[in-house]
């Protein structure tokens, strides 16, 4: 029968490892949490997929979709360090009047004359970057689940 | 019914159908779902494909009874 997988040796020494600085580490960059661990493939698809998840929706939505001041900011904030990076960019680019030459939105308010909330891409991309958010809270759990309970965490990863 | 039935998927497949957009964020959705569970690859890669494929039929499969239900009735 065939062996596990061999096991990932450039892991620092378990008494130097903090499953609380896997989870912070995690949130300031996505998938740092892992590589904290020496789980470096699992680092670079969570970074690459929930920093994707973010840089699209943020394209879908115009770049107007990170606005701190709604309700959707708490579940983007968990997308951590890129997502609060962007918040000033978006902010920016939604307080933006709309070019002399285009009619605004009907349903555009004060202070984002910018932004057409009836646009259903402008929605779709609000998503995309409050479920980064989320998938990011997921990881960084994970993070912090295998460094401070590695019993429940047989590793196998070959990646 | 049948005529029902054809009504759906024919505005379902419709390039147009805002739809499209959300096959990606379950896709991701589901390989960051499932890495977290699993830790080889391969495993990684097949139980993300089951899970895309099982919500996005369920989905279907729901969205078909309630138009149904909809239309019939």
């Amino acid at each position: 029968m065939k062996e596990p997988a061999t096991v990932r040796q450039d892991r620092p020494p378990p008494s130097a490892i903090s499953p609380v600085a896997a989870l912070v580490l995690g949130w300031v960059i996505p998938g740092a949490g892992h590589a904290y661990g020496g789980t470096w493939g699992k680092a670079v698809l969570f970074f690459v997929l929930i920093t994707g998840l973010l840089v699209g929706g943020m394209t879908m939505g115009g770049g107007t979709v990170l606005l701190p001041d709604r309700l959707w900011c708490v579940a983007q904030a968990f997308a951590g360090g890129p997502a609060i990076a962007m918040w000033p960019l978006s902010q920016y680019l939604a307080r933006r009047p709309p070019p002399a030459d285009v009619t605004p939105a009907y349903n555009a308010v004060a202070p984002y004359p910018g932004i057409d909330w009836a646009d259903h891409l402008h929605e779709t991309g609000t998503l995309y970057t409050a479920v980064a958010g989320f998938l990011n809270l997921l990881v960084m759990m994970d993070a912090y689940l295998r460094l401070a309970y590695p019993d429940r965490h047989p590793r196998k990863e070959t990646a | 019914m049948w005529e029902a039935t054809s009504g759906f998927f024919s505005n379902l497949m419709a390039p147009s159908n805002p739809i499209w957009w959300y096959y990606p964020l379950c896709a991701v959705a589901a390989v960051v779902y499932k890495a977290t569970k699993f830790d080889t690859p391969r495993d990684i890669a097949r139980a993300s494909l089951h899970f895309f494929l099982s919500v996005s039929a369920g989905m279907l499969v729901l969205g078909w009874a309630f138009y149904l239900i909809i239309t019939l009735f």
